[in-house]
């Protein structure tokens, strides 16, 4: 009773703290949206796509456009021990007229559905035929929708999406999986003067009781100019992936000492302000476990609420654009983000609580000590 | 004698020293006092006699140095703190001078706390609120905040709330020093009437020696020393 009457009964006072626990968590899970979607787009087409391992030429430095892979190179890959499958992946950036507009967009051609396509389509099928593709199923308001042909320029050659996938972008443009055979012509295309290209990566799926980590390291173990990754890494250790994460990182630590901050201080005032009244209730024989308890409650509804609000904030956001890069509710986040600050916001009373085990009741008494 | 036959309250031999650095203070010193089933007693001295000393040893909120305390039978002398707690909250009602009710409950609300705080009877005990309410000329004023009520009223809700638990002792710090003197003697008045018509034992420690006639009996303590304890 005691807890809800107060803050019944103080209802501006509590507010706020939800309000800005609220505000706390909006941002946090905004944020955190914004970071993974900015990964997701820079990085979704190798994270979301189906060989296990990718092979890099070392010199390319994990960047898909910048490794290119030799015949020789290809040879010793798919002479391993280990390699169940080996195809051949191509990648370029280029210009793209779609829906009215040239757009960059990067084109990605695999040479085996399973090492190197989307993993899933959220809408129509995979290409069957050469000049057919799969786009993100995002990029459908630039001109990347299902049906649509989108037209290499200059060169002028023709892609038909046929599917969607879902979280395949790649350096945050528009991306269209291609068969290989496609993205040569694409290539070509575009630049008539070159000579047939050659693949960027090489796609890798491990044979019955190899893992993907021992296939990695088979092949790292060949020959220096090759770089072995697993598909997570490939995704995680691409440039610039780490710096986002840290930058990220940085801010979500503040977070973590702003939120208890905040709680903690709120509830060590309200303690200070109430000293009397706990006092009082020491004296008339409250238990120390009891008001502690009472002030836990306290500190989880207050939190709980402004989780709620916060997230209820995040919502309709999370469905949003911010620039090219699209967020999405993400619901582990909201738990996990939920259950931290929960944590935190109890961890953070713990001062309050050690203020309320140090109540004399004595001090109820005038004088309330020494020779009173 | 308590309602088992018991004095209300038998302090023997009781003291209380303050350890303050290499010194000690001794704020009660061998002070035997017996409280009788029904008997209002005026605890008389001045700042720092150890009346308030007294009042809280007797009411279990501090623990004496030497010496015995009986409350209605029970020997709490040595309680742990938490059995103290307890106690206090089972067998003692209390009613100070300065902090007397949670500012942001109603006063049938400062009633239902020693409820809350204990076993939570549900029902019985809010019949018990809106009857000692209304007992003590309160029943229109259960749904106010202390701030909406006079000085007079919120000493009243103070009883109230120290009759809630059907105490065997009932321990009052100063209760008049806040009012004036009309308002004093009228709150006397009510202690009196509502401790002899429970049949409840109090201690009343006041500095006035006006109020002392609602007594039964008014002691006086100076320096630490009952006056009629037996010489050490």
């Amino acid at each position: 009773m005691i807890v809800w009457k107060e803050m019944a009964r103080a209802k501006v006072r509590f507010g706020l703290l939800i309000g800005a626990i609220a505000l706390l968590v909006f941002l946090i899970l905004f944020q955190q949206a914004l970071r993974d979607g900015l990964i997701t787009s820079f990085t979704g087409a190798i994270e979301h796509q189906t060989a296990p391992v990718l092979v890099y030429s070392t010199d390319g430095r994990r960047n898909l456009q910048s490794s290119s892979i030799t015949p020789e190179l290809a040879a010793q890959v798919r002479a391993v021990d280990g390699a169940a499958a080996v195809g051949r992946i191509g990648q370029s950036t280029l210009s793209v007229r779609a829906g009215g507009s040239i757009t960059a967009a990067a084109v990605i051609g695999y040479e085996r559905r399973d090492l190197g396509a989307p993993q899933d389509l959220v809408a129509g099928r995979y290409p069957a035929a050469e000049g057919e593709g799969v786009a993100n199923e995002t990029d459908a308001s630039e001109g990347f929708g299902l049906g649509k042909v989108v037209r290499i320029a200059p060169g002028g050659y023709p892609i038909r999406i046929v599917g969607q996938s879902r979280d395949t972008n790649l350096q945050a443009s528009p991306t269209v999986f291609v068969r290989y055979g496609s993205w040569e012509q694409a290539v070509l295309a575009a630049n008539p003067d070159a000579r047939k290209p050659l693949p960027n990566a090489l796609g890798l799926r491990p044979a019955a009781g190899v893992s993907p980590d021992e296939l990695v390291a088979r092949v790292n173990r060949l020959n220096p100019e090759l770089e072995a990754l697993t598909r997570h890494d490939a995704a995680t250790k691409a440039p610039g992936v780490a710096q986002v994460s840290r930058s990220f990182l940085v801010i979500f630590l503040l977070y973590g000492l702003v939120v208890p901050l905040v709680i903690g201080l709120f509830f060590l005032i309200v303690t200070l302000q109430k000293a009397r009244t706990l006092t009082l209730l020491r004296a008339i024989g409250a238990r120390s476990r009891t008001l502690v308890w009472a002030l836990i409650v306290q500190v989880l509804v207050v939190v709980g609420l402004g989780i709620a609000i916060g997230t209820l904030l995040y919502l309709p956001v999370s469905f949003l654009r911010v620039g090219s890069i699209p967020l999405q509710f993400d619901t582990t986040a909201v738990v996990g983000w939920g259950l931290g600050i929960l944590a935190l916001g109890v961890a953070s009373s713990w001062f309050s609580a050690r203020r309320v085990l140090r109540i004399e009741p004595a001090e109820a008494l005038s004088g309330g000590g020494l020779g009173a | 004698m308590t309602k088992d036959g018991a004095p209300a309250l038998r302090m023997d031999s009781v003291r209380k020293v303050y350890p303050t650095g290499d010194e000690e203070v001794v704020a009660l010193d061998h002070a035997t006092l017996t409280i009788d089933h029904e008997e209002i007693v005026a605890l008389v001295g001045p700042s720092g006699s150890g009346k308030t000393t007294l009042c809280s040893i007797a009411g279990g909120i501090l623990s004496p140095t030497a010496g015995t305390v009986v409350v209605a039978g029970a020997d709490i002398t040595g309680y742990s703190a938490r059995r103290l707690t307890d106690f206090r909250r089972e067998h003692v009602g209390f009613v100070f001078q300065t902090v007397n009710l949670v500012p942001f409950l109603t006063a049938r609300e400062n009633l239902l706390v020693v409820d809350e705080i204990g076993r939570r009877t549900g029902a019985p005990a809010r019949k018990r609120a809106d009857q000692l309410l209304e007992e003590l000329g309160l029943a229109g004023r259960g749904r106010h905040l202390p701030a909406t009520l006079s000085g007079g009223q919120r000493q009243r809700v103070a009883i109230g709330r120290a009759l809630m638990n059907d105490p065997d002792l009932v321990l009052f710090d100063e209760p008049t020093s806040a009012l004036d003197t009309q308002l004093g003697e009228q709150v006397m008045e009510l202690i009196r009437d509502e401790m002899n018509s429970r049949g409840i034992a109090a201690v009343v420690v006041t500095h006035d020696e006006r109020m002392t006639h609602y007594a039964d009996r008014t002691v006086h303590i100076t320096d630490g020393v009952l006056e009629g304890s037996p010489p050490r």
